[in-house]
C-alpha cells in the first residue's frame, strides 16, 4: 500500500492541505494519521486501496455520508475527503477521538498499557467504570446511536468492540470506524468480525445489513456486561483448538448459547467464565430474558431480534433501579432484599430505601441520598435520557432532611403533609414524606 | 454519615424493618462477589508464536545481528495484536549443535524481553523438530485451560539441516497443532533450500528468501506481524461467498491467508545490491 509520511501534505477534495503529523493506528482497511489541516488537528484515515473490491464505489459512499451528516452526536463521523490521487488512493478526515475516551477493546482488557517514550518499557493502567450509573448510560448511548443509525435507514455492518470508545467516568460513547456504514442492503464487502458477525453472516448465507447489525449489537451489549463471549461456554472449550471449522460450527451453523434455557450443552465453565457466572447472578430477570431472547431464537430468526428502542426501555429501567447504599454497597435493586413492594434493603448494612411509583412504568424506581431521574422519565414524550431532572437531596438547613429538587424547567407540583399541592418550580425543591404525590405534568409519581 | 441520615426518605416505616431484617436468618444472596462493576479480562484465546532459529555458525555477524535487532523493535510493535480476544505468548527455540528455549516456558507479548542470540555449531534442525513436537502439547506449552487458537510456527534459517530432519519432520506432521498451525519459513542468504523449508510449511507460498540484510530484517516484521495477526484472531470466512459454507472449504483457510498475504507483500519488497553471500 501507499504509505503517508510525516510531514507530507495532502490536498483536500474542497481546497487547502492537511500535514501529517503522526501515525495513530493502522487496521484491516488502511492507516489513521494525526493531521493538521486548517488549524485544527484532525485524525486521517488513509485507505489500502488494494485491498478494496470497489474503491469508486467505496469513496462515493462516504461522501454520501458526509452530507447526510451523523445520525447523532455518538458518532465520529467523516468529515472531509481527501482528493482522489492518480492511483486512486483517498483518505477522509474525522475529529480526533478526545483523552477522557478508553477503546471498548481496553475496557474488555480491564487495562490499557501505556509506554514510556524513550525505554519502549509499557505499564498497564486499570481501565473500568468508576460507577454504576455511567456504566449503564454508556450502555444506553450504544443501544441509543444505533437506534439512532437505523432510523437514518442505514447500517453500520462491522459492529465490533473495535467500533467505540467510551468515557467510563461518565458513560459518554463515541462511535468510530464509521466509513462501512451504508443504506440498509448495500455492502461493500465487509464481513465483520467473529463473535460478533450474525451466524447467518458466518454461515455465507447474508450479507451484513441492519438485522445483523441487531445481533452484532446483542453481542456488544453481553460483552460490555457480562464480560465474555454469550456462545463460549463448555461446548465449545472442549474443541481445545479453535480451528476455522470450528468456528464455523461453535458461530454459525451450531451457535448454543451458554445459558439456552433448552439446551445446556454449553454452560460457561468455572476457571475460565467466571466473569460470566457471577454476572449472570446479578442482573434482573427481564434484562436475562432478553439476552436469552436475542441468542435462542434470535439466531435462527433475525426478526425476533430485540430492536434498540426496546433495549434502550430495558436499560434505563436498569439504571434507575440502581441502588447505592450509604455503607457502600452499590448494586441494582434486584439484588437487594424486598421487605415489601414498596421498600428495598441493603442484605449488607440493613439499610431501607423507599420507593417512587410513576405512573408511566411498572416497576419501582428505589430512592436513597443522590439518586436522580431524567427527562425522558417524567415525560413520555422527551428522548432525552441525559438531562437529569430532579434529584433527591438533602436540605442543606437542616442535615438529615431529604427531599427532591427540581432541575427541571417546567414547574411540578407536590401534594405536602397538609393536604395541598404546591407548585415546585425549577430549582425549588419538597420534602420527602410517606404521602408523597408528585404531578409532573404528563406523569405522576407516589411514594405509596 | 450518621445513622439517621443513612435511612431512606420514608423513614418512619422503614424503622421497624431494619428491626424485623436484622433478625432474618438466611441471606440468598452472596453479598461479597456481586459488584457489577469488579470484573475481570474477559476470557481470552491463547494463542502461542513460536520462533524456531538458526544460530548455527554460518549465522554470526550480520546475520544474526540484523535477526537479534529488528526481534528487538518488532515484539513491542505487536504488544496490542491480540486486542481484548486473544493472550498471545512468544517462545522461541535455537539450534545450532544445541537446541535451546530462550525462555523454559512461553511468555506473554506484553512481558516478553528478546534475549540477543549467539551463533555457533552445526545446524541440527531435526533434533529442533523433535523438541517443538515435544513441547507443542497440552501438557506442555500448550496448557492454557481456555480455548487456544492454532500456533503460529516461524522457521528461520540459512543453511541445510546437518542431521537428518526428514524423521524428525515425519514425527513433527503427526501433531495436531503443527497440523493446524500457521507454519512459514524465511530461507537466509544462499544456502538455505526453499524446497526443504516448503516441506516445514506445507506449501511454498508460505517460504520467503531473504539475500540482504535489509530483505531480512522486512522479511522477518512482515512474516511475523502477518502470522500474529492472522493466527491471534477469528477469521471471516464468508467474506467472498454467496451460499452456506461447510467445514471443507475453511479448512486451512487461515494458512491459505498468510500464504497470500506473505506473497503480496514480497512483490512490494524491492531488491538490494549487497547480498550475504559476497564479501565473506
Amino acid at each position: 500500500m501507499v504509505e503517508l509520511t510525516i510531514g507530507q501534505e495532502v490536498e483536500m477534495e474542497y481546497g487547502g492541505k492537511a500535514k501529517v503529523l503522526k501515525v495513530i493506528g493502522s487496521g484491516g482497511q488502511g492507516t489513521v494519521y494525526q493531521v493538521q489541516y486548517n488549524g485544527m488537528k484532525w485524525a486521517l484515515k488513509w485507505y489500502d486501496v488494494e485491498k478494496m473490491r470497489n474503491p469508486k464505489a467505496f469513496r462515493a459512499n462516504i461522501k454520501n455520508n458526509i452530507s447526510d451528516g451523523p445520525p447523532s452526536k455518538q458518532f465520529l463521523w467523516p468529515k472531509y475527503l481527501t482528493k482522489e490521487n492518480e492511483d486512486g488512493t483517498f483518505g477522509y478526515l474525522m475529529e480526533l477521538k478526545p483523552d477522557s475516551f478508553d477503546s471498548f477493546v481496553d475496557i474488555l482488557n480491564t487495562y490499557k498499557l501505556s509506554v514510556d517514550p524513550l525505554t519502549g518499557r509499557s505499564t498497564k493502567k486499570p481501565v473500568r467504570f468508576t460507577s454504576l450509573y455511567a456504566m449503564t448510560t454508556a450502555v444506553i448511548n450504544i443501544v441509543n446511536a444505533f437506534r439512532q443509525l437505523h432510523r437514518a435507514g442505514k447500517s453500520y455492518q462491522d459492529l465490533n468492540d473495535g467500533g467505540f470508545f467510551i468515557n467510563v467516568d461518565t458513560g459518554a460513547v463515541l462511535v468510530c470506524d464509521c466509513d462501512n456504514i451504508a443504506p440498509d442492503g448495500n455492502n461493500f464487502g465487509i464481513g465483520g468480525k467473529p463473535g460478533y458477525m450474525a451466524p447467518e453472516v458466518v454461515r455465507g448465507v447474508a450479507k451484513p445489513n441492519v438485522q445483523t447489525d441487531k445481533y452484532s449489537l446483542a453481542v456488544v451489549l453481553f460483552k460490555l456486561l457480562f464480560r465474555g463471549d454469550p456462545m463460549e461456554g463448555e461446548k465449545v472449550v472442549k474443541d481445545v483448538c479453535l480451528t476455522e471449522s470450528s468456528e464455523l460450527k461453535h458461530y454459525g451453523q451450531n451457535a448454543v448459547f451458554v445459558y439456552d434455557p433448552e439446551d445446556t450443552s454449553n454452560r460457561p465453565v468455572r476457571g475460565i467464565h467466571d466473569n460470566v457466572i457471577k454476572f449472570w447472578r446479578i442482573y434482573p430477570d427481564y434484562i436475562k430474558d432478553s439476552f436469552i431472547k436475542s441468542f435462542t431464537v434470535g439466531i435462527t430468526e433475525p426478526n425476533k431480534r430485540i430492536i434498540e428502542n426496546e433495549w434502550q426501555k430495558l436499560f434505563l429501567r436498569l439504571r434507575s433501579e440502581i441502588i447505592s447504599c450509604s455503607c457502600g454497597r452499590t448494586n441494582f435493586s434486584s439484588m437487594f432484599e424486598r421487605p415489601d413492594i414498596r421498600t428495598f434493603k441493603c442484605p449488607k448494612c440493613g439499610s431501607m430505601f423507599g420507593s417512587l411509583k410513576f405512573s408511566n412504568r411498572q416497576f419501582r424506581a428505589p430512592l436513597y441520598l443522590g439518586c436522580v431521574f431524567y427527562e425522558c422519565e417524567i415525560d413520555p414524550d422527551s428522548e432525552d435520557f441525559q438531562t437529569i431532572a430532579g434529584e433527591l437531596v438533602e436540605n442543606k438547613l437542616k442535615p438529615g432532611v431529604l427531599g427532591f429538587k427540581n432541575t427541571s424547567s417546567m414547574t411540578w407540583k407536590a401534594k405536602m403533609p397538609d393536604g395541598n399541592y404546591y407548585d415546585i418550580e425549577p430549582g425549588k425543591g419538597f420534602p420527602v414524606w410517606q404521602g408523597l404525590e408528585i404531578d409532573f405534568g404528563k406523569v405522576q409519581a407516589t411514594l405509596q | 454519615m450518621s445513622n439517621e441520615q443513612k435511612k431512606n426518605p420514608a423513614a418512619g416505616a422503614a424503622e421497624e424493618k431494619t428491626a424485623a431484617a436484622k433478625t432474618s436468618a438466611a441471606d440468598p444472596m452472596d453479598i461479597d462477589d456481586d459488584d457489577p462493576l469488579s470484573a475481570t479480562s474477559v476470557s481470552k484465546k491463547s494463542l502461542v508464536i513460536f520462533f524456531l532459529i538458526d544460530t548455527s555458525r554460518s549465522m554470526v555477524g550480520k546475520k544474526m545481528g540484523e535477526l537479534n535487532t529488528v526481534m528487538e523493535e518488532l515484539i513491542p510493535e505487536i504488544r496490542r495484536v491480540g486486542e481484548a480476544d486473544t493472550d498471545v505468548k512468544i517462545a522461541v527455540l535455537t539450534f545450532g549443535t544445541q537446541v535451546r528455549w530462550m525462555y523454559a516456558e512461553p511468555i506473554s507479548i506484553e512481558d516478553f524481553e528478546w534475549s540477543r542470540l549467539r551463533a555457533d555449531g552445526v545446524t541440527n534442525m531435526g533434533e529442533a523438530f523433535k523438541e517443538l513436537n515435544a513441547r507443542m502439547s497440552r501438557n506442555s506449552f500448550l496448557n492454557s485451560p481456555s480455548l487456544s487458537f492454532a500456533p503460529v510456527i516461524f522457521l528461520m534459517t540459512d543453511g541445510y539441516p546437518s542431521d537428518d530432519y526428514k524423521e524428525a519432520l515425519a514425527e513433527l506432521s503427526t501433531n495436531s497443532w503443527y497440523k493446524f498451525g500457521l507454519k512459514a519459513a524465511l530461507g537466509i542468504g544462499q544456502e538455505a533450500n526453499d524446497e526443504m523449508l516448503a516441506e516445514f510449511t506445507g506449501s511454498p507460498d508460505t517460504v520467503v528468501h531473504a539475500y540482504s540484510g535489509g530483505q531480512l530484517a522486512a522479511m522477518i516484521k512482515i512474516i511475523a506481524v502477518t502470522s500474529a495477526q492472522i493466527g491471534s484472531k477469528s477469521m471471516t470466512l464468508s467474506d467472498d461467498v454467496n451460499h452456506e459454507l461447510n467445514a471443507e472449504e475453511v479448512l486451512a483457510a487461515k494458512q491459505k491467508l498468510l500464504g497470500q498475504q506473505i506473497q503480496d507483500s514480497m512483490t512490494n519488497l524491492g531488491n538490494e545490491a549487497a547480498s550475504f553471500d559476497t564479501g565473506w
